[in-house]
């Protein structure tokens, strides 16, 4: 490989991008005409208007449930505790972040001994791996463990984005400026205060720019890890969708769109703080 | 890869504490929402933690396991690489729009862009998983349903960021271009384009490594591949059967993950 210029990967991958992409649509094409019924025709078009009906509450004896200040009140609990599942999530990845990524930099790996070294592959090594699982696949796992509530949902979310978060808050690190902590060390400071008074001020302004977006993501993904873990607004959207209460799925949608563009709004506000 | 950011003003170190406050607020907040009182495991918690661990070091290395592996990954990809491929077609021509590049200054650009933009964040708010089993709701199990659910959010994440890559472009070439006689078009795909094509390679390789992982969780609503093989396992307690597809979707993830930075290595100046 090194012998061809450097573009060649780039051009190499490209092509095999396309080949996969047009394997992939004689795959699903193929598969989807051995279904009964083939997706590109007019029965799917009528079943989606059907489905949209079917959310908007038609042809139901009672009122649909996103009209009835009842059913708005009773959810609220289930909003509420999702958006707690999303933070605590996000607040464990974060502990579990901060506590790593030092350990996880190549360049202060580099500096120590075997011992930073062998700690720096482990580090980089359980990250890869946690962040490689899908939440939901986490959450899968907890649900046999922790006790059932916002537990199980919350140690899903936040195993997988500790490994997002411990790799960018290490990524930081790597590219820091290391004229600022070369002067502290010069100047006498030990391990503790270039850490302290070199390192922190420069990475947590940018690990709490991440932190926020990665809420962001997370409070998209805390309804899908509820579908299998009890709690918040998942579960009872699986509910609602097994015993066909498409009006109440859309009033849980509804609920779903205002905390992602509360969540949206708020961090946003708060990135601009930390900046 | 990062630059020090410039010297804060000393007012802003004020707004970082209350940031820092807002923050411990929240994490005590948060804890104090967990109902303890039921302890953090359950009954058999402990056990079915040893368990699951246990069977990671053992994992089902059966012929049938091995082959229903393979197959899935075939499946997880054919999805990952169908949906991003609609994704991408979906995403181009609305980030454009929303960029409001090709458009002069008016109400009508502020109309498109607006219109584009509000598209573009609606299927993006909507995680691909729910997308899913509203298809499959509506219109019953097709894979097509399933590479729909994938390239709708996906559309929406590429969209905003090619909007903000085709803004972000030095105006001195554009200008030129212009100056030579170039139309809205050729301006575009002969200054805006080149310049912005590394990142937008870039970008675009290291979502199909998202839509690679999206695509295993997609499959729990019941469409077949490496999520629903997870379930039916984790279903019969079979945990080592579990980790079989667990390990192959790590696998196919980190070479996908060595792949798409290396691509994205040699794009970057």
């Amino acid at each position: 490989m090194s012998g061809l210029p450097r573009v060649s990967l780039v051009r190499l991958s490209m092509l095999a991008a396309a080949a996969m992409v047009v394997a992939s649509w004689a795959f699903v094409l193929g598969w989807d005409r051995q279904q009964g019924t083939a997706f590109f025709s007019t029965e799917t078009a009528r079943r989606i208007l059907g489905f949209i009906g079917d959310l908007a509450g038609q042809g139901l004896a009672r009122e649909p449930a996103y009209s009835e200040l009842s059913e708005w009140s009773r959810t609220a609990r289930l909003a509420y505790d999702t958006l707690t599942m999303s933070v605590l999530a996000i607040m464990i990845s974060a502990i579990g972040a901060l506590a790593t990524f030092m350990l996880g930099a190549r360049n202060v790996a580099t500096h120590g001994g075997p011992v930073a070294r062998g700690g720096f592959l482990a580090v980089r090594a359980s990250w890869a791996f946690v962040r490689a699982v899908p939440e939901l696949v986490w959450a899968l796992l907890a649900v046999f463990v922790f006790s059932p509530g916002i537990l199980p949902g919350a140690a899903a979310l936040a195993i997988h984005n500790y490994g997002v978060l411990g790799k960018l808050a290490s990524e930081v690190v790597e590219g820091m400026d290391m004229r600022p902590i070369d002067a502290l060390r010069t100047a006498g400071a030990g391990r503790t205060k270039a850490l302290a008074y070199g390192v922190l001020p420069q990475v947590l302004p940018r690990f709490m720019t991440y932190l926020l977006y990665r809420w962001e993501v997370v409070i998209r993904t805390t309804i899908v890890v509820g579908f299998v873990a009890a709690g918040g607004l998942g579960m009872e959207f699986r509910l609602a969708m097994s015993n066909f209460h498409y009006s109440t799925v859309s009033l849980l949608l509804m609920w779903y769109l205002i905390l992602v563009l509360g969540v949206d709004i708020a961090s946003s506000q708060l990135r601009r703080i930390a900046r | 890869m990062v630059n020090p950011s410039p010297r804060p003003k000393p007012r802003l170190l004020e707004s970082r504490q209350l940031l820092t406050l807002i923050l411990f607020a929240a994490l005590a907040w948060s804890l104090l929402s967990v109902e303890w009182r039921n302890g953090v495991l359950h009954g058999g918690g402990l056990r079915a933690f040893g368990e699951i661990g246990a069977a990671l070091f053992s994992p089902d290395l059966s012929l049938d396991a091995l082959a229903k592996l393979l197959g899935s990954v075939g499946r997880t990809l054919a999805y990952a690489f169908a949906g991003l491929s609609l994704a991408l077609v979906i995403g181009f021509p609305l980030g454009l729009t929303a960029s409001g590049v090709l458009r002069a200054p008016g109400p009508m650009r502020r109309l498109t862009q607006g219109s584009a933009r509000l598209t573009l964040a609606a299927v993006r708010s909507v995680h691909e998983l729910v997308w899913a089993w509203l298809f499959v709701a509506a219109v019953g199990l097709s894979p097509i349903a399933a590479v729909l659910a994938l390239a709708l959010p996906y559309g929406g994440i590429l969209g905003r960021v090619y909007a903000e890559l085709f803004q972000d472009v030095p105006e001195a070439p554009l200008v030129a271009l212009r100056s030579a006689g170039a139309s809205k078009l050729q301006v575009f795909w002969h200054g805006r384009m080149p310049f912005v094509l590394p990142e937008f390679l870039g970008y675009t390789f290291y979502r199909l490594e998202c839509g690679i992982r999206s695509a295993t969780v997609l499959s729990f609503v019941g469409l077949g591949g490496l999520g629903f093989e997870i379930q039916i396992a984790l279903a019969d307690l079979a945990y080592g059967r579990a980790w079989t597809f667990i390990l192959g979707l790590v696998g196919l993830i980190l070479i996908v993950e060595a792949w798409s930075s290396a691509i994205r290595r040699r794009l970057s100046p």
